[in-house]
């Protein structure tokens, strides 16, 4: 069976800043946390939510583009998750901006847990054309 | 509150810190947040249609992620884990086998109203000495934890 994408194509002119998308929820599991320590080779990383790509995820569920690479990212930590609870994330389109003739949009989420803790905040720098990763570093 | 009083000071060295990219580790990592699908991080067929590379890249999270640890150890999880921050421009691709170093140096301190505010210039360079990225840091160490001021 054939999944239907009903996602917008991108309009980089059209996005505006300040949107903000459906709330996102997910419950963090102990192998979730433990998988990720694995990856990152520290067996006390606090901030799992890192990887969840929780800042884009609305962003790319709603639309639909040629993908991204990130330019640059911020993470702010404010209370570690806890494994077996739920965490809400807020996310928004912070920003959005042309240099060098390439298109750059910013994502920024918070997330907060089931209890009211505020987690984490993410900001992130999508540049929208990847292949200029390879244009850059395989030629 | 109280444990063991730090201090820091301009020029302080932190880390450094060293990882070694592996696929596997990219996989854990991308595979921990329950996605499973090929990428540009997991798939080289993904990564060459994405964005034109040879090979798969490791998702500049995972430099945040390293970034976060470099801070971590230097003021301690209690410190760190509440008040910390990172903030990383990504340079360079990371892939696997690359042997990536992060190290930092404190900049600035200053009194802010909950604590001393520790600001930290982090850098990042592969095993070629190319820079993979740069950014900064900081963290809010309590008063609890400093020395009694003069």
């Amino acid at each position: 069976m054939v999944e239907v994408d009903n996602r917008i194509p991108l309009d980089w002119d059209a996005l505006e800043v300040g949107e903000v998308f459906e709330k996102f929820e997910y419950t963090l599991t102990q192998d979730m946390i433990d998988e990720y320590r694995r990856g990152v080779m520290d067996p006390e990383a606090a901030f799992p939510t890192i990887s969840h790509k929780v800042d884009v995820r609305q962003f790319n569920a709603k639309y639909s583009d040629n993908g991204s690479v990130n330019a640059r990212c911020a993470f702010h930590c404010y209370n570690s998750p806890f494994p077996g609870k739920k965490l809400t994330v807020t996310a928004w389109v912070a920003d959005k901006y042309l240099r060098r003739g390439k298109n750059y949009i910013v994502t920024e989420a918070v997330s907060v847990d089931e209890d009211g803790r505020l987690i984490d905040r993410v900001i992130t720098h999508e540049l929208k054309q990847p292949w200029e990763v390879g244009k850059k570093w395989e030629g | 509150m109280g444990g063991v009083e730090r201090s820091f000071s301009e020029g302080d060295p932190v880390g450094p810190l060293v990882k070694e990219i592996t696929q596997e580790a990219i996989n854990l990592f991308e595979g921990s947040s329950g996605e499973s699908g090929p990428s540009q991080f997991t798939d080289e067929e993904a990564a060459r249609e994405t964005l034109g590379t040879s090979g798969t890249v490791a998702s500049g999270r995972m430099s945040i992620s390293f970034a976060l640890e470099l801070l971590r150890r230097h003021f301690g999880n209690d410190v760190f884990n509440r008040s910390g921050m990172v903030d990383l421009r990504f340079l360079r691709p990371v892939r696997p086998g690359d042997t990536i170093t992060f190290t930092g140096e404190v900049t600035e301190t200053s009194r802010e109203a909950n604590g001393l505010k520790v600001n930290v210039k982090i850098e990042a360079q592969n095993q070629r000495g190319d820079t993979t990225g740069v950014g900064s840091g900081s963290a809010i160490v309590p008063q609890a934890y400093l020395p009694p001021e003069e």
